[in-house]
């Protein structure tokens, strides 16, 4: 009676099966591939909007807006608080002048 | 459906890669805008993206849908491109990390789709895909290579893009490393995780041969 065929060893089933797992020879992308391309290109360029994505955003213009208006000047026309208080004394590094009568 | 590629494929897919001065020469006529440079590209790098893609997807549709996608992102992108990297390693890079993605929204989608389903929401009824197999998938080779599809995909992504660019493109471990932007010990680490892994989960598979 004659030998069985010798099994593979482990090693070569793996390869055998690696082998296999790859895409056949002929998978390629269909026919006219570059024009899809072009065409989905042209799609993307046509729906592209003016603004920045980041620009459409309430959060960002909302705080574009308020840096605007605090770089516009407009906050240099009202008078603040220290400016009311006048001079700080302190702030010279002077000692204030003694009460007279004292 | 799937069936062995024959080396002499490989090696002419391999032979089509261009020299690096072609490529650097392209690169120049691409990021002053010439519409025949993009296209020679396309035309060099297509199979390569398609074929990296398909392997990590296994879906023909998708693969194109993500081919696409990349040779897109080149032409809007290629301005900022500084050509640290290669082309065809910049292609790579892009390809597998398209792929993933599409593919982790892919996966995502289908969780909430079961959720919803569990949930009672929708009144269609909602089915797995067809599975187009030969009669012959009732075989063991083929049930092996189910087996070695549905572990590829659960293993880390590094590891898959290395095992994918290794054993469908034949990368050199140089190449592979400058693709996910690591060592040569790395990517050997990888590949022989990735290996080891496989081999655990398909040794009793093995062994009933």
């Amino acid at each position: 009676m004659p030998d069985p065929a010798p099994r593979p060893s482990a090693d070569e089933q793996w390869e055998q099966l690696v082998h296999r797992w790859r895409p056949p020879a002929a998978a390629q992308p269909r026919p006219y591939f570059y024009q899809r391309v072009r065409a989905r290109l042209d799609d993307a360029s046509a729906a592209r909007p003016v603004w920045p994505a980041w620009l459409r955003r309430p959060a960002y213009a909302a705080l574009l807006g308020l840096l605007g208006v605090a770089l516009s000047g407009d906050c240099a026309a009202l008078p603040s608080a220290a400016a009311d208080a006048g001079p700080q004394p302190e702030a010279s590094g002077r000692p204030l002048p003694a009460a007279p009568g004292r | 459906m799937v069936c062995p590629l024959p080396l002499s494929a490989v090696s002419e897919l391999r032979a089509e890669a261009a020299p690096p001065t072609a490529d650097a020469e392209l690169l120049r006529q691409l990021q002053q805008g010439s519409e025949a440079a993009f296209r020679t590209l396309v035309e060099r790098y297509q199979h390569r993206v398609y074929r990296t893609v398909l392997a990590l997807l296994r879906s023909p549709e998708e693969a194109e849908d993500v081919a696409q996608e990349v040779f897109v992102e080149v032409y809007q992108t290629v301005g900022r491109f500084r050509g640290e990297a290669a082309l065809s390693t910049w292609l790579y890079r892009l390809a597998t990390s398209r792929a993933l993605k599409h593919r982790r929204r892919a996966q995502a989608k289908k969780r909430f789709a079961y959720f919803t389903r569990l949930l009672g929401f929708g009144n269609h009824v909602l089915h797995d895909p067809a599975d187009h197999l030969h009669p012959q998938a009732q075989l063991e080779g083929e049930q092996q290579l189910q087996l070695l599809l549905a572990h590829i995909a659960r293993l880390p992504d590094k590891q898959q893009v290395a095992f994918t660019l290794r054993h469908e493109q034949e990368l050199s471990y140089e190449e592979i490393a400058a693709v996910l932007q690591t060592t040569v010990p790395a990517v050997e680490s990888l590949l022989f995780r990735a290996r080891q892994t496989l081999r655990t989960h398909l040794q009793p598979s093995f062994r009933h041969a």
